[in-house]
């Protein structure tokens, strides 16, 4: 526990903190008040303060000292509570650890509150979401081809994506489909179809106010008249004649109203104020125009309850990494969807990618599922179905096509032997700008060789136990990874896992065992693509005698 | 270890010789008499005696992959411009082998590829029309400028290119140490699919013979040409001579980005080969179908490691992943 005669100890020697006027601990925590004084201050600056128990460790990722002045609202970095934002180094020894905190409450008020300094990154403002009902909800939107103007307003479509737990609530989770103005003129988002087509299960309304809905631009407002001046009544009115349609039927139901603002270069933000019908904040007052009452509707000093909204374009959802952009943009075919075809297929739409079609005639069965990408609560199904499932929940901004399962086990080799569907085939192919062949089938590399094809085509393949991937880019395929396999491997065909009940004997290797070598290899291609590098094959090499070493060989 | 080398590629030029497929050359020689006779026919009066040209010409062929070029000269008053001379024999070609061949306009030449015969064979020629600089000089100085088709290759914007076919044979005469690495650089650059033009490696070979002095056996010549090309073909102000056309500098054919590519590529293949000799087998690999040494089990022709006995066990060269 903490012990106050420390805290005493090390911040009475503080020489800018003038005078303590105040320290005090409960069963928990320690209190105190302290006045600040140092060259650059007119005066004194006060701050309460407050060290919780586990000082100096941290807990859910902040400072267990909080200082405070509610006077200090305006400035940056200063939370609605007063509470001063500090995030300081890290440091387990209490003594260390206070003078690195005390020093870093000087530093803010130099910073902020002497030189009022400005941050170039710009912060979102601080929203405290409410719970209706014992229920969050959250609304995820993303870019529209529109340009929303101050006073605009209308519809919003909702689509509901999940329900589920956060902070120990229920919560609804909304995806936003579109906006509709109040001409009646509809802007779809920029999901994919899969999204585009999710059904549509609740409306809400929007209005664009253009400013932060927000006091000091940070603390998102208390109560609906707060937003009195930016909303046009003609939105009132249409609030009001939602409502009183649907008192009868739909009484307590939660209808979300987004406010729309500019954030950073004309990017605009929503933040959504939940509304139930039946106790919607709107007022009727009359006032005089040429000597006659006419109704005013008005916003009331009920207390907005906020929902949650998360910006989740392309740009945000990419945002902390993706492959380079001549992959991400490409038009890509994965061929072959077991092990390595799945992993690669989802590593690319991780990677951001836009276009990834598949293509397998393969089954997945539960045997599959622990060195792959597949689930086991979908049972039996084929590959390609659930992996275009799967790849679509991971990313909303990926289109996946599948290819018919005969094409290439079947059409291509059947017609491979004449030149002109040789040359429809290429064609046909040539339109992805690449092609993972996943699919181990010689036969198939083979007639890909033969197709001559103008588009990038990447072999992958790996040896039993996953010591060695070979990836070989067209094209140099063919003769490549023959030979390899052939002459220069040491692929271990006689300790092969054979699984009863069938004789199809099977590599041996674990999901880590085979992710290592295709996240690696995905490294290499995204770097060769990146600089421009030439598509030199190249073989990833594992040694896990004593320590386990992964090596890139290029040829 | 450089003796099973030098004895290794010994073998590898062995399999790719012409005279294993001396059936198939006669094929190939006799459709080439057929296409000069035709073309002497119909341009009698307007043309030079065509020649021989190409990687036949200069004893550099290899059996796996080549064609017969017939150089044509043109007389200087035959035609208004070197285009018309193109588009004319390409217009005659077309419409004499249409039904038999398919037939292409290239880079600065014609291709006829005719069809499949009874034995599956399809014969290629190339036919390069050329016309002499001045008229009647052909005789004397061999000189010739052929059209480059715009849609083709790096001269885009040049509507025509001075060469010397004469020139380019004679450069390569009597050059027997010069020409088995040519045909290993071939072997090399048609097995692993390389993009570079034979021409280019040719010279390259010519020049590195030229300017180092190489010796020892097979491997070290080869090895010593391959360092040459990586110690010089990226450097700035290298220069690679058409002995055709001393203006024309064929190195330039490769932009920057290619000819650090190629010089890290020979890296590449030295240190493979260098740390393991059988890495020789996968950058000149010998052509199965006249290797009397291939006792691979499935006919595939690459010596497959061990042999595959029961028909429900993988082979040894399974994949995996999938």
């Amino acid at each position: 526990m903490l012990d106050i005669g420390v805290i005493k100890g090390v911040i009475s020697k503080i020489p800018y903190i003038k005078k303590v006027i105040s320290l005090k601990k409960d069963e928990f925590f320690i209190y105190g008040k302290i006045e600040i004084l140092f060259e650059g201050l007119e005066k004194p600056l006060s701050f309460k303060f407050q060290i919780f128990p586990q000082y100096p460790l941290k807990s859910y990722d902040s400072e267990s000292i909080r200082f405070i002045n509610k006077d200090l609202l305006k400035y940056n970095h200063v939370m609605k509570d007063g509470s001063i934002c500090i995030h300081t180094s890290y440091n387990t020894n209490i003594r260390k650890k206070l003078l690195i905190d005390f020093n870093s409450l000087k530093s803010w008020i130099e910073k902020y509150y002497i030189n009022n300094d400005e941050d170039k990154k710009y912060e979102h403002i601080i929203v405290s979401p409410s719970l209706i009902h014992n229920k969050y909800y959250s609304y995820i939107f993303t870019d529209v081809d529109y340009k929303f103007k101050k006073g605009d307003y209308g519809e919003v479509k909702l689509s509901l994506l999940a329900n589920g737990i956060y902070k120990e609530a229920n919560i609804a989770n909304y995806l936003v489909k579109s906006f509709s103005t109040q001409n009646g003129e509809k802007t779809e988002c920029y999901w994919n179809k899969m999204y585009k087509k999710n059904p549509l299960t609740d409306n809400g309304f929007y209005v664009f106010i253009e400013k932060h809905p927000a006091e000091y631009n940070k603390f998102a407002f208390k109560k609906f008249n707060k937003l009195e001046t930016y909303i046009p009544s003609a939105f009132l009115d249409l609030l009001h004649k939602f409502e009183k349609y649907n008192l009868k039927n739909s009484k307590d139901i939660i209808v979300p109203m987004f406010i729309g603002y500019t954030t950073v270069e004309s990017e605009i933000h929503w933040q959504v104020a939940l509304l139930e019908i039946g106790n919607f904040p709107i007022k009727e007052e009359y006032e005089k125009k040429d000597k006659i009452l006419v109704p005013i509707r008005k916003l009331t000093d009920q207390d907005i309850k906020w929902a949650i909204t998360r910006n989740a374009s392309y740009k945000y959802f990419f945002g902390r990494g993706t492959l380079v952009t001549k992959i991400t943009n490409a038009k890509i075919l994965v061929i072959g969807v077991g092990a390595i075809g799945s992993m690669i297929a989802k590593v690319l739409v991780k990677g951001g990618c836009r276009f990834v079609d598949i293509a397998d005639y393969d089954i997945k069965e539960p045997e599959n599922i622990c060195r792959s990408e597949y689930l086991f609560n979908t049972g039996i199904t084929d590959k390609v179905y659930e992996l275009q499932q799967i790849l679509l929940t991971n990313s909303p901004f990926v289109e996946i096509n599948i290819f018919k399962k005969e094409y290439f086990e079947e059409i291509i080799k059947i017609f491979s032997t004449d030149l002109r569907d040789r040359e429809h085939f290429a064609s046909k192919l040539n339109e992805y700008d690449i092609i993972f062949d996943c699919t181990t089938d010689n036969d198939l590399m083979y007639v890909l060789n033969l197709l001559e094809l103008n588009c990038d085509l990447i072999n992958l393949s790996i040896t039993n136990h996953a010591k060695e991937l070979v990836c070989a880019f067209s094209p140099n395929i063919d003769h490549f990874v023959n030979t390899q396999f052939e002459k220069l491997l040491d692929n271990d065909i006689d300790d092969l896992y054979e699984p009863i009940g069938c004789w199809s004997p099977t590599f041996k290797a674990s999901y880590a065992d085979i992710s290592v070598l295709v996240q690696m290899a995905m490294k290499q291609i995204n770097l060769i693509y990146e600089k421009n590098k030439a598509r030199n094959n190249f073989i990833i090499r594992t040694e896990d005698d004593n320590v386990f070493t992964v090596r890139i060989e290029e040829y | 270890m450089e003796e099973t080398k030098q004895a290794y590629l010994q073998e590898v030029l062995e399999t790719y010789r012409m005279s294993h497929i001396e059936d198939l050359v006669n094929k190939y020689k006799s459709r080439r008499d057929e296409v000069k006779e035709v073309l002497e026919e119909k341009y009698t009066g307007d043309i030079y005696s065509p020649i021989n040209s190409g990687s036949f010409a200069k004893h550099t062929a290899i059996n796996s992959k080549f064609d017969l070029d017939i150089a044509v000269p043109f007389k200087r008053d035959s035609f208004k411009t070197i285009e018309k001379m193109f588009d004319d024999v390409f217009g005659f070609l077309n419409a004499k082998y249409k039904d038999k061949a398919t037939i292409r306009k290239q880079k600065v030449s014609i291709g006829i590829e005719f069809f499949a015969d009874k034995d599956g064979d399809n014969i290629s020629l190339d036919i390069v029309p050329g016309r002499e600089l001045n008229k009647e000089q052909y005789p004397d100085d061999k000189n010739m400028n052929l059209y480059v088709n715009s849609k083709y290759g790096v001269i885009e914007k040049k509507t025509y290119i001075q060469t010397n076919i004469q020139a380019q044979i004679d450069h390569i005469k009597a050059k027997e140490n010069e020409r088995k690495i040519i045909r290993l650089l071939k072997i090399w650059k048609t097995s692993n699919s390389e993009k570079y033009k034979s021409f280019l490696l040719e010279l390259l070979a010519i020049k590195a013979f030229e300017k180092e002095s190489i010796s020892g056996n097979l491997w070290e010549k080869l090895k010593a040409v391959m360092q040459y090309i990586q110690n010089n073909v990226a450097k700035e102000g290298f220069t690679l001579k058409d002995p055709g056309n001393s203006n024309n500098n064929v190195v330039e054919t490769l932009e920057t980005w290619e000819r650090d590519n190629l010089s890290s590529k020979m890296k590449i293949i030295i240190n493979h080969i260098e740390k393991n000799d059988d890495k020789i087998k996968l950058y000149f690999p010998k052509n199965s179908e006249f290797d009397d040494n291939d006792h691979s089990s499935n006919g595939s022709g690459y010596g497959i490691k061990g042999t595959t006995i029961a028909s429900s066990i993988p082979p040894n060269n399974q994949r995996f992943g999938n």
